[in-house]
């Protein structure tokens, strides 16, 4: 009896421990289970660790602080949609193939929810991420507020990174002087168009010079309401950036403003087309669910405002045979459309980070991989697929234009051009308060719930109490 | 006597033991609900009172935080926007499962296929149905705006918008009776088997009619069954999220659409705001205790009858 009380007893005491080590993350336990770690990579990975030891030494010591006896310094990078897009794993293969000291493991979190799981993953302690990728400025104003990611200043001084080569980008999501993020990707909106759609009308195409005033007229003029043949001039997917930042467009207002008054004369403007039957409603995209991507891919819209990402799916998908190239392949790009008296090429720009956790315990490991992937070499990479990096120059820019499925006409490689590029958010203490606010009113503006002037009056109501 | 003390002595230490067996099976169950579900929920109780991201160290902010939700107009909205699907899913709900369960209680043909029929969307994923429900409700595809335009004549204008304003909350409602009724005839079905039918011949005798022998024999026998309904009803409306998301379309919510839930989850997981969220969710938690501590006194009220 009393043998069966001691095992029940230690069975109850393997319980708890099991239970509360599994949710327990300090550093006492991290570290160990880094200690242990390691031998057993060692054991997997003993034959190629010793010409990677090798090879180290004559790749000009990147990564050098960590692969001192030949170990494999294993990087876990957070990252969406895997399958999806190709670059994850080009950028960790060739960084791989450059760095054999370096194993890096790439894991999806898909892309709905990735920054509400990543911000998860970075609460509290006991992360084993080194690399996190941020895919906006509302997700990294998160991460910064919660303090999980380590400031790159001194790496920045110490390897001298010219933040110059990011086009100012950099300076829009400076916290206090410090920089916790390096962009990889960034993308700029453009005007697509389908120039059968045009060409059946016999209209000239959207140009690189097109004021919000020409963009209505010329929706108006290529649209159609023929029953059942429907040619839409416009579409705005229902992202309240596709309406609410023209209004950002002359550099003067921001959505941290708290006032967004600016935003009515676009409400006003894609009602109106809506009411006419110039674009599709917001309540069938919304009850749809459709894609703006495949809105475009029907081959009954003239003109889309999307970010610069939308090149790489229509080349891909028109090449896979996904899209009918009978209905969308003859596509071209125009630069985005500006209100007047602002400059043609202004546009809007979204960035596409890489950070380092605060936690990691491989920090200079992670810091080599960043800068290399945000730097030229990576921007080649990132160029072979047709994505747009960071670093923007004529080399890269001209990658991108001679891919194959590019449209091949000058005015759509001149589109790329641009004057002044604003991030769709800067950063902003606030921004993650603001965010559902203008989110919520465009939704009810859209849906007709109110005006756009009572709408955008309790924006500015509810953004003004935010303290 | 000292024998007996002795016995009583054994006896105290094999029930000891007894315990501690007993114990020791409900362990590893009891560990995980302590570590993960009533740990945090005491954290939540604590985490009201305070101001807290989720990393950096909470700092007490005493009832800043309840003062601040019902001062925040979308708490508010969403609170009676939840307390309106509520108070139409209950009722309505309860009326057309028992009135399914006593047409599937008479001895029809195809009985069994009616009650499996009647179970499906309860079955069913929801993803799927509300992808379904969407296009069938759709404002200007859709099969019911398309009967109104054209049988009723509705003017174009006028055809409603199934999912935006005020009506959005009715489509909630539509959507979780259709959903639900199945399951909820079933708990009836149950109940109205366990009714004796000496009653029925009783009140046969006595010479009542159908609405009678309702209203005085059926209903009042299956009082434990619809307290048990309510309940669980009551809990699982004020829970809404699943069903709000998807038919509203996700992420951004009009003023006129988001319930509590989404609003909890909104601020816990968006905006990191953890010690409001944790507010608001003891507001729900409050508001269901309420109700069911309610429901409780009505029923030992009726139990004594």
């Amino acid at each position: 009896m009393k043998k069966k009380f001691l095992s029940l007893a230690m069975g109850t005491v393997l319980l708890f421990s099991a239970v509360l080590t599994g949710c327990g993350g300090d550093a006492g336990t991290d570290s160990s289970s880094a200690t242990a770690d390691q031998p057993a990579v060692d054991t997997i990975e003993s034959t190629p660790a010793e010409p990677a030891g090798d090879n180290a030494e004559t790749d000009a010591g990147n990564a050098s602080d960590t692969a001192a006896d030949g170990e494999k310094v294993h990087l876990k990078w957070a990252a969406w949609d895997i399958s999806l897009i190709t670059y994850w794993n080009d950028l960790a293969d060739k960084y791989m193939e450059l760095n054999p000291n370096v194993e890096i493991e790439i894991v999806d979190f898909g892309s709905n929810d990735y920054s509400n799981v990543l911000a998860t993953e970075l609460s509290g302690s006991g992360t084993d991420f080194d690399v996190v990728s941020l895919k906006d400025v509302p997700s990294y104003a998160t991460l910064v507020g919660k303090g999980v990611l380590e400031p790159l200043d001194s790496y920045i001084t110490e390897d001298s990174v010219d933040l110059a080569q990011y086009a100012g980008v950099t300076d829009q999501v400076t916290v206090d002087g410090s920089l916790y993020e390096l962009p990889f990707r960034s993308d700029i909106w453009l005007v697509f168009y389908n120039k059968d759609v045009f060409d059946a009308k016999n209209l000239e195409y959207p140009t690189n010079d097109m004021t919000i005033e020409e963009y209505d007229a010329l929706a108006r003029a290529v649209s159609d309401d023929a029953f059942g043949e429907e040619v839409y001039g416009c579409h705005y997917h229902t992202w309240s950036s596709t309406i609410q930042l023209f209004g950002i467009l002359d550099g003067k207002h921001s959505i941290l403003d708290k006032n967004y008054d600016f935003m009515i004369p676009y409400y006003e403007m894609v009602l109106a087309q809506e009411d006419d039957g110039i674009c599709q409603k917001y309540t069938d995209l919304k009850t749809e669910s459709l894609h703006y991507s495949a809105a475009f891919s029907e081959g009954n819209v003239a003109m889309i405002n999307m970010g610069s990402w939308f090149v790489t799916t229509l080349i891909n998908n028109l090449a896979s045979g996904e899209y009918d190239a009978s209905l969308c392949g003859n596509w071209g790009i125009a630069a985005y459309l500006h209100p007047d008296g602002v400059p043609a090429g202004s546009t809007l720009g979204a960035i596409t980070g890489l950070a380092i956790t605060s936690e990691s315990q491989k920090k200079d490991a992670a810091w080599d991989f960043i800068k290399w992937v945000s730097g030229e070499e990576g921007a080649a990479v990132l160029a072979s697929s047709g994505n747009f990096p960071a670093i923007s120059n004529d080399d890269v820019t001209a990658a991108i234009a001679s891919m194959d499925g590019f449209p091949q006409d000058e005015a759509s490689r001149a589109a790329l051009k641009t004057t002044a590029v604003y991030l769709e958010a800067p950063y902003g203490d606030e921004l993650a308060e603001i965010s559902p606010i203008l989110g919520t009113y465009h939704e009810m503006i859209m849906q007709r719930e109110c005006t756009p002037a009572e709408g955008v009056a309790k924006m500015n109501e509810e953004a003004g109490k935010i303290q | 006597m000292a024998k007996n003390t002795e016995l009583s002595a054994a006896a105290k230490k094999r029930n000891r033991r007894k315990n501690l067996v007993a114990y020791a099976f409900i362990a590893p169950n009891f560990i995980g609900f302590a570590v993960f579900t009533m740990i945090p929920i005491v954290v939540a109780f604590g985490m009201a009172f305070c101001n807290w991201d989720g990393n950096n160290a909470p700092q007490f902010t005493g009832l800043k935080n309840f003062i601040d939700l019902f001062q925040d107009t979308f708490f508010l909205n969403s609170l009676v926007n939840t307390f309106l699907y509520s108070i139409g899913t209950v009722p309505l709900t309860i009326a057309v499962a028992l009135g399914l369960a006593i047409l599937l209680n008479q001895k029809i043909r195809g009985r069994g296929v009616f009650r499996a029929i009647s179970c499906f969307p309860y079955v069913s994923s929801i993803i799927a149905v509300t992808t379904v429900w969407r296009m069938i409700f759709h404002s200007s595809k859709g099969p019911v705006n398309n009967i109104l335009y054209n049988a009723f004549h509705v003017p174009k204008d006028d055809l409603p918008q199934w999912f935006t304003g005020h009506l959005i909350i009715l489509s909630y409602i539509l959507f979780s009776l259709w959903k639900s009724m199945g399951y909820y005839m079933v708990i009836y079905l149950a109940g109205l088997q366990g009714i004796s039918g000496e009653l029925y011949e009783a009140s046969d005798l006595d010479g009542a009619n159908v609405w009678q022998k309702f209203r005085y024999v059926t209903w009042p026998q299956l009082r434990p069954t619809t307290f048990f309904v309510v309940i669980i009803m009551t809990i699982g409306c004020f829970k809404i999220y699943d069903t709000a998301v998807l038919l509203a379309g996700g992420s951004n919510m009009s003023t006129s659409a988001m319930v509590l839930v989404a609003f909890i989850y909104q601020e816990a997981f968006t905006k990191w705001n953890m010690g409001y969220a944790s507010a608001a969710a003891i507001i729900l938690f409050l508001i269901v205790l309420a109700v069911t501590l309610f429901q409780f006194k009505n029923e030992s009220k009726y139990a004594n009858d």
